[in-house]
């Protein structure tokens, strides 16, 4: 019991303490992108996982300098980024994004920064397929929600196959799951070409530049940001920063009137080495441990956001608890449909309200506010089920006895009915924690980065979903413990006297 | 209200919905006298002392017991106030013990005195050792409820009640769920009590006990008093056919 408070006490002072951010005078360009998108865009650094790196971090670390600035990246999920820039979480994305009419009308995109077009990877034996017109009656794999995507199923006669992320549209390619992957070329060059069983073929399918995103509202920092830009094209510095990761291509050339030979692919290359090296067990386990203070730093933020998320739960739980039984029907009207209407809608969705949904009605609030409150409100209904188990397990005639010896309803219900209703609701209340911790992973929607997050990030960047997922896997199991023995021992405190030792 | 009566009930009248339960029950109880309610099982008798202590309302009628005087009328509820008064005055003793199983015999009895009174667990403690003294459980204070007799639970709850100070104790079938061998030491609390003038009312089927006991013997049929006066006048010489009957065939 004692071990177990301490436990709990050291776990609520982390969390207390990972509230608290420094903060910094200088201005800050805050702008949004998914790390977990991969290679070259924005990543964590094979050699140094705790960093992220790719061509558009440097873009943008280049551009808020030239701002008199200091770029600050925000994670967020790719298909969020744009709901996520009008909610004001960050001004701008960077993130691959590319220009078209539909965009244009929610956002304002700054002059492309980048050019490319869609590359067809195939199988190195592949022969017949060189074209998308030569791959009718294929299966072919892209990401979802891509131009790509678009493209393969407005061509017709292709068995499309849309995938979350590009490493795996590739492995399945390899393991002749696919027939060819249509994706945009830098991709192409990072996880398509390194790899010795697939090769690029065909000639560049499409046009596709990507902008930098700001709100319709700011076309201030859309002028300042294409200032920079035509600077930095003008100084030859884009073309350096696209030299160094390899993806200079003929469209840039084109339209920059550049056709100078490439200077040396540095980062490529030691990308390629930071992943192709092949390591003796020794180094794996120095490599996995180097991990741990990046999965520690996600489980933290999963334990505050599951810790306090059950807070929220178990009082509203309780307070809805309460209103069903003791409630005029009214209230217990209310309570019944509040518990049936959130058990009967996901968890998602209803984030995504609070989250995107509620700024329109005036309401907005921070990514973790959102997050624990989502959590809370959710849970809160599950629990007030278990608690209402847990009351009704108490006989009536409790209340009588509690009533007639003079106290009121509620210092019956607190001294008397609700520590008999826990013994009977602990366990399942341990089980929704449990669960709680698991589905806060949900949360990476509205921009939180937990341990799930952490997990994708660096199972993608790897190719690593094994080790990488059994080490998460541990880290879950292990912030889950204290919590399971904590439930023992208070389980053990209220059965105390159940059992006759004579 | 006579000088002499301290519980005064007049025509208390008690519907369950449409069922009436109590029909215009009269009753007048003396300061230190121990009343024996008896009757067949429905009859109204454990409602009544529900009503006195304010666990059950009532829908017309009037009880006094000392100062306090709660009336009802078309319309009117029991309010806090009236509730609050009634269980000043009384103690209450359950059919089942009704102990709180999540707490030791001590703590039972020390509860409700440090959350209603305010009392420190010193000050309960020094009320409540002493009465579970009395009621023979010095042995058992830190033992749970589920670890003793049905017995000495129901002693245990004596106690308990006793710790609030009441004026009046009331039992509603104590001994009725208790093995016959158990019975004996819960009436033996009893007559002490009565013996150091503690006012009883004390619903029961134990006949045999309400004989030896009671100042005060009370027949109850259908939701009324039927008959009321010593025990001798009701078990040996009842004057109504049906307290007749009843004295016949379980008396």
């Amino acid at each position: 019991m004692r071990r177990s408070k301490w436990v709990v006490g050291i776990a609520v002072s982390l969390m207390v303490l990972g509230l608290f951010r420094p903060s910094r005078a200088e201005p800050v360009l805050r702008w949004g992108g998914d790390s977990e998108g991969g290679a070259p865009y924005v990543f964590r650094n094979p050699t140094h996982p705790d960093e992220l790196i790719g061509f558009e971090v440097d873009l943008m670390n280049e551009l808020a300098r030239r701002l008199g600035m200091r770029a600050e990246f925000v994670q967020n999920q790719w298909d969020s980024l744009i709901p996520g820039l009008k909610r004001g979480d960050y001004d701008v994305v960077c993130n691959g994004l590319e220009i078209t009419d539909d965009r244009k009308r929610e956002v304002l995109f700054s002059e492309p920064y980048f050019l490319t077009y869609e590359q067809l990877t195939v199988r190195r034996e592949e022969q017949a397929v060189q074209s998308l017109d030569s791959a009718r009656g294929k299966v072919a794999g892209t990401v979802k929600y891509t131009l790509a995507e678009r493209m393969l199923t407005a061509h017709g006669g292709i068995e499309v196959r849309g995938y979350d992320s590009q490493t795996a549209v590739y492995e399945d390619l390899a393991h002749a799951r696919l027939d060819l992957v249509l994706l945009d070329h830098p991709i192409a060059v990072y996880y398509g070409a390194p790899d010795s069983r697939l090769k690029l073929v065909g000639r560049p399918i499409g046009d596709m530049a990507y902008g930098l995103a700001v709100r319709l509202d700011d076309a201030a920092l859309q002028s300042k940001l294409n200032q920079a830009l035509l600077q930095m094209r003008k100084e030859g510095k884009l073309r350096e920063i696209y030299d160094r990761w390899g993806i200079w291509n003929l469209r840039m050339g084109e339209a920059f009137q550049d056709f100078a030979p490439s200077r040396p692919a540095v980062e490529l290359k030691s990308y390629l080495a930071a992943m192709g090296k092949t390591r003796d067990w020794k180094q794996q386990a120095v490599q996995y441990w180097s991990f741990v203070p990046l999965l520690a730093q996600g489980a933290v933020t999963t334990l505050q956001l599951s810790a306090i998320g059950m807070m929220i739960a178990v009082s509203l739980g309780l307070l809805l608890a309460l209103s069903r039984i003791y409630g005029n029907w009214w209230l217990s009207g209310l309570a019944t449909v509040y518990i049936e209407a959130i058990r009967g809608t996901p968890l998602l969705i209803q984030l995504f309200f609070i989250f995107y949904g509620l700024p329109s009605l005036g309401v907005k609030l921070s990514p973790f506010v959102a997050a624990v409150i989502g959590l809370g409100l959710n849970y809160g209904a599950y629990e007030a089920e278990v608690y209402r188990a847990g009351f009704s397990s108490v006989p009536k005639s409790q209340m009588d006895a509690a009533l007639s010896l003079g106290m009121n309803r509620l210092q019956a219900l607190w001294h008397v009915i609700i520590p008999q209703a826990t013994r009977v609701a602990l366990p399942p209340m341990t089980n929704d924690f449990i669960s709680l911790l698991k589905d806060s992973s949900l949360v990476s929607v509205i921009t939180m980065v937990e341990l799930t997050k952490v997990y994708g990030q660096l199972a993608s960047t790897y190719y690593d979903y094994l080790g990488i997922g059994l080490l998460t896997a541990a880290m879950y199991f292990l912030i889950g413990l204290p919590f399971v023995r904590l439930s023992r021992s208070l389980e053990k405190r209220f059965t105390r006297g159940r059992h006759p030792v004579y | 209200m006579s000088p002499s009566s301290f519980i005064r009930v007049d025509g208390l009248h008690k519907n369950f919905g449409e069922t009436p339960i109590l029909r215009g029950v009269d009753l007048s109880i003396r300061k230190g006298e121990a009343t024996f309610l008896i009757g067949r099982s429905g009859c109204g008798k454990s409602t009544f002392l529900r009503c006195l202590n304010g666990l059950e309302s009532f829908d017309f009628g009037r009880i006094r017991v000392g100062q306090v005087d709660v009336r009802m009328g078309a319309g009117s509820r029991l309010n806090e106030r009236q509730v609050r008064g009634l269980r000043n005055h009384f103690g209450m003793v359950f059919q089942s013990f009704n102990l709180f199983p999540h707490l030791t015999v001590l703590e039972n009895a020390i509860k409700a005195p440090m959350v209603v009174k305010g009392l420190s667990r010193a000050e309960a403690e020094a009320i409540a050792v002493p009465l579970l003294e009395k009621v023979g459980l010095r042995d058992r204070l830190l033992s749970y409820p589920g670890q003793i007799s049905g017995g000495q639970q129901q002693r245990a709850a004596i106690a308990r009640a006793l710790a609030m100070n009441p004026t009046v104790m009331l039992y509603d079938e104590p001994t009725s769920a208790l093995d016959p061998f158990l019975v004996d030491e819960v009436f033996q609390v009893m007559r002490q009590l009565a013996a150091e003038g503690m006012t009883q009312v004390v619903v029961t089927h134990e006949h045999r006990f309400a004989r030896e006991a009671a100042d005060q013997v009370v027949f109850m049929e259908d939701g009324v008093v039927v008959e009321s006066g010593s025990s001798e006048q009701i078990f040996s010489a009842p004057s109504d056919e049906r307290t007749r009957q009843f004295v016949r065939r379980y008396g």
